[in-house]
């Protein structure tokens, strides 16, 4: 969980790797890709659900060209998914964290602890099926962006616990 | 919250002016009469109906009064508490150390009684919060400089207490910095794309009525319609912002405040502590440009700048300026920012690809005290934020700056839209988004040991700290489903992130 992730992937110099020399990112767990994946899957059959009623109701064709097209749908989002999952990283700064994400798009948000206004620890059913937690950093601005999703419980406490230490500090420091 | 022992009242509980039942109540008899008049008239017959118009006169003011008897404020420590409601009665406690600015308004119909609304601009808060309506003008006036003193801060708040009474804060007037021409006001809010084009509608109706006989009434009226429509908005604005004056109040133990009055048929005198005004843009409007006119506006974390709810029209600067005026009132709110030498680098040659028509407009720099961006072909604008109000910095890169190595650098702001320099090169964004976070660090540490001024820099938080309020509210120990978040403005600032960030994707796939 701890150790540093490196990614050898790519040869050319990464525009996620940020500052390699200071910073130890951390990726989320491999359980958000069974996590990710099963939620495609629900939708999945769902969809395939209302297409086999449309089929049993009107016997029309298109309704079993829709269900293979949304297989064919899911299957390409599968594969984002856990690229978008395995993208995920973090790195604690002595004064700010830093969040990155996302393949096609990248994004690395910095957030001072000192703008820190509270720290969200949320899990759904199915992350609590996966044991899994989604820890949020808000800032008094609406645009930040710093969600970790899918750590461990264990990660995401000590994180949050971390963060309010930080926060104490600062306070005194104040 | 406040662990002083400042729990006896500041000012006890007050009523609202006992007209202002009226007054809200004719608001709703109109509302009323216009819904019933339509077919009534002529249903009813004349007495009739005017026994129905009397009949809710009656119920809307028995309402009112109610309402009113029920309406009350007071200030208890640092907390405004409003209390309301008639069936389900509700006390709101607005903290005042995160009111942000607080704006005196007085709409065409309270102006004879000589009464007046205070609006408060607080943090977190989605629109104006508790509209307290209305008040005598001279008691709604030295409310708000009670409030902006209390929300300045405990030890300043108690010392003006123990100092002078409530009764004695008068509000002095100081000469207006700033006088908009009258004139200017009216050219320029007429100079917009769709009044340019009325004339060009009228020449369609005319042309129309003289060639095509079988052009009916419906079609005239609504062309009609469309033309006042166009007319009208403009038309409001030049209303709203007739008799703009702005003055810098420099108070030892505040801050400098500004002051802003405007308006002919609704006049609004609204204050502003400088240390709250969180970023500063400058736009220019392509038809304003011969005139080198060129708007200021300011963004404060209470207002969301949707633009929808029509606060943007009241957190001017400056609704029109010239580059001499710019010039001269930009340094009073960034203190050390000189407009005409902003040290802007233009994009990369490559983002040509990316933006063809703005690679030449696209620009960004990083000042002593202030990261500035450029943007916009036709309507430029340049935003400015200061460093110690820099809430993250984020940098995001979609495939194809991917491919051409540029990066997008935001700098994300409470209450107002990211500053964004688009396209830079890679390189040069990582190092921004480095600096940037650097400096807004000793922005805040600069503003953290500058004495009194503990909130100046770090806006919201910091005045909770202040409260000895653990600051990061942390949700409990197990995460469970559903967990709330702890906090109040969560909700209002989670909803207007999801709108920022739609439009963050919006302009990442833009540029990929």
């Amino acid at each position: 969980m701890s150790e540093p992730r490196s990614t050898p992937s790519s040869p050319e110099p990464d525009a996620l790797d940020f500052w390699p020399d200071q910073l130890a990112w951390r990726p989320v767990s491999d359980r958000l890709v069974a996590l990710e994946l099963l939620r495609l899957v629900i939708g999945l059959i769902i969809l395939l659900a209302i297409c086999g009623i449309a089929l049993l109701i009107t016997g029309s064709t298109w309704a079993l060209i829709a269900a293979g097209a949304l297989g064919l749908l899911t299957g390409i989002r599968a594969f984002v998914a856990v690229r978008a999952v395995r993208s995920y990283g973090y790195a604690e700064r002595e004064r700010d964290l830093l969040v990155r994400h996302g393949r096609m798009i990248r994004r690395l948000s910095i957030v001072p602890y000192a703008r820190m206004q509270f720290v969200d620890v949320t899990a759904g059913p199915l992350e609590r099926m996966f044991n899994l937690a989604n820890v949020q950093l808000h800032t008094a601005a609406a645009a930040s962006d710093a969600l970790i999703p899918g750590l461990d419980p264990v990660e995401a406490r000590r994180l949050r616990d971390r963060l309010a230490q930080l926060g104490e500090d600062r306070g005194e420091g104040l | 919250m406040t662990p002083t022992p400042t729990a006896a009242p500041v000012i006890p509980l007050k009523r609202l002016h006992p007209l202002s039942p009226v007054l809200k109540g004719l608001r709703l008899l109109a509302i009323g009469v216009a819904a019933i008049s339509l077919r009534g008239l002529q249903e009813l017959g004349f007495w009739n109906w005017l026994l129905a118009v009397g009949l809710l006169l009656v119920v809307t003011l028995i309402y009112s009064v109610l309402l009113w008897r029920s309406t009350g404020y007071e200030v208890i420590g640092r907390e405004l508490r409003i209390h309301e409601g008639l069936l389900s009665r509700r006390v709101r406690a607005v903290p005042l150390e995160r009111v942000q600015a607080i704006e005196v308004v007085q709409p065409m119909l309270a102006r004879p009684a000589g009464l007046a609304e205070l609006k408060l601009d607080v943090a977190g808060a989605q629109r104006a919060e508790a509209p307290l309506a209305y008040l005598p003008l001279a008691d709604a006036v030295a409310l708000r400089t009670r409030l902006l003193t209390l929300s300045a801060g405990p030890e300043r708040a108690d010392e003006l207490t123990a100092r002078q009474p409530a009764e004695q804060v008068v509000e002095q007037e100081e000469p207006h910095l700033v006088r908009v021409n009258n004139r200017e006001v009216a050219v320029s809010q007429f100079l917009t794309p769709p009044v340019m084009f009325a004339p060009l509608a009228v020449l369609y109706i005319i042309g129309q009525l003289v060639y095509n006989q079988n052009f009916g009434f419906f079609s005239v009226a609504s062309m009609l319609t469309a033309l006042f429509g166009t007319i009208g908005a403009p038309t409001m604005r030049m209303l709203n912002f007739w008799n703009f004056r702005l003055t810098l109040a420099r108070d030892p133990k505040h801050g400098p405040q500004l002051r802003i009055r405007h308006g002919l048929l609704e006049t609004r005198s609204q204050t502003v502590a400088v240390r709250r005004v969180q970023s500063l843009t400058i736009t220019w409007p392509l038809l304003w440009r011969r005139k080198r006119w060129q708007r200021i506006t300011l963004a404060v974390a209470g207002q969301t700048s949707g633009g929808q709810d029509g606060r943007t029209e009241t957190d001017r600067l400056l609704p029109v300026a010239g580059n001499e005026q710019a010039r001269t009132i930009v340094p009073l709110v960034l203190p050390g920012v000189d407009l005409a030498a902003l040290p802007m680098t233009l994009v990369p040659p490559q983002a040509r690809w990316l933006a063809p028509l703005r690679r030449n407009v696209l620009a960004a720099g990083l000042t002593e005290q202030v990261f500035g961006t450029v943007d916009g072909v036709l309507t430029r604008q340049l935003t400015l934020v200061p460093y110690q109000r820099i809430q993250s910095v984020r940098v995001t890169q979609g495939p194809l700056q991917r491919r051409l190595r540029l990066a997008t650098v935001h700098v994300d702001i409470a209450g107002g839209v990211p500053a964004s320099a688009q396209h830079r090169a890679l390189t040069q964004a990582y190092e921004w988004a480095d600096e940037l976070t650097a400096r807004a660090r000793a922005a805040r540490a600069a503003d953290a040991g500058s004495g009194p001024d503990v909130d100046a820099g770090v806006d919201p938080d910091a005045d909770a700290v202040a409260n000895a309020e653990p600051a990061p509210r942390l949700s409990a120990g197990q995460p469970a489903a559903g967990e709330p978040v702890a906090g109040e403005p969560a909700a209002g600032e989670r909803a207007t992130g999801t709108g920022d960030s739609a439009g963050d994707h919006e302009r990442a796939n833009d540029a990929g």
